[in-house]
């Protein structure tokens, strides 16, 4: 019988997702700033 | 001056163009990881967090920490400002994927250990290089002369790269909870082709991403400087 713990893995996918697209939109808003 | 930050905002968009791309490979990854590798039998469902854990470890570890670390040594050697715009962006894109080691490994370890968080060996010395890179980005922020923010972030970063062979070798070290490696071994990877593969292209992903932030971030250092050395004359 397998664990259903599958709640962890959508938690952790969301969190990783959120992470790297946060520091994207960061990158992107200092981008467009500097390049003024 | 304007070719220069032409040159900068050229950079930057190519840096967004691999970080699009990177990002597309992560959000790959998780479906394949979902949809195509097989269920771990004793862990279920939780265990395919490895896929975007591992990735991200792979390339804050022993990809980001030793770039800057040995662009910051050169750096102390040479005096090149690009090495430092080099160290800066590679920096801040490796606490980055820290963040994602850090917040993806006790999702995993509240189902399979029982608990979010251990003080073992591995897990508190990634947590301090994690302190360490964001000391790095504080010390950064910090100082306004170019020359010497350069100079005392380079050491800082050094001090990363003496902590990464006691993260590596942690598991052999220390009893604790953290599985050994699994690929990075002596032995051949013991994973079933399916999740190596999936993990493989995660690892490319995460590489292509690290790739995308640090031309980015590099583009906007360029920039800065650019701006900061016409203010200064």
């Amino acid at each position: 019988m397998l664990p259903d713990n599958s709640q962890y893995l959508v938690a952790a996918y969301i969190i990783a997702g959120c992470v790297y697209l946060a520091y994207t939109c960061s990158l992107f808003l200092r981008a467009r700033n500097a390049a003024k | 001056m304007t070719a220069d930050l032409g040159s900068a905002r050229a950079i930057m968009r190519r840096g967004a163009l691999i970080t699009g791309l990177g990002l597309v490979g992560i959000g790959v990854v998780m479906v394949l990881a979902i949809g195509y590798t097989p269920v771990e039998i004793n862990q279920g469902p939780a265990q395919k967090i490895f896929y975007v854990h591992v990735p991200a470890a792979f390339t804050a570890l022993w990809i980001a920490v030793p770039a800057t670390a040995f662009a910051s040594l050169l750096y102390l050697w040479l005096k090149d400002p690009r090495l430092d715009r080099f160290a800066a962006a590679s920096a801040e894109a490796a606490a980055v994927f820290c963040g994602v080691v850090l917040s993806t490994g006790p999702i995993w370890a509240k189902p399979i250990w029982g608990a979010w968080w251990t003080w073992d060996g591995r897990l508190t010395l990634t947590l301090f290089l994690f302190f360490l890179l964001l000391g790095y980005q504080t010390l950064r922020a910090a100082i306004r002369n170019p020359l010497e923010r350069a100079r005392f972030s380079a050491v800082i970063s050094v001090m990363g790269l003496v902590l990464l062979p006691f993260i590596h070798l942690s598991v052999y070290l220390w009893r604790g909870l953290h599985p050994k490696p699994i690929v990075l071994k002596p032995s051949a990877p013991s994973l079933p082709p399916e999740m190596l593969k999936t993990l493989l292209i995660g690892i490319a992903c995460a590489l292509i991403l690290y790739v995308g932030f640090v031309t980015c971030r590099y583009g906007i250092q360029l920039a800065r400087d650019l701006k900061e050395s016409a203010d200064a004359a």
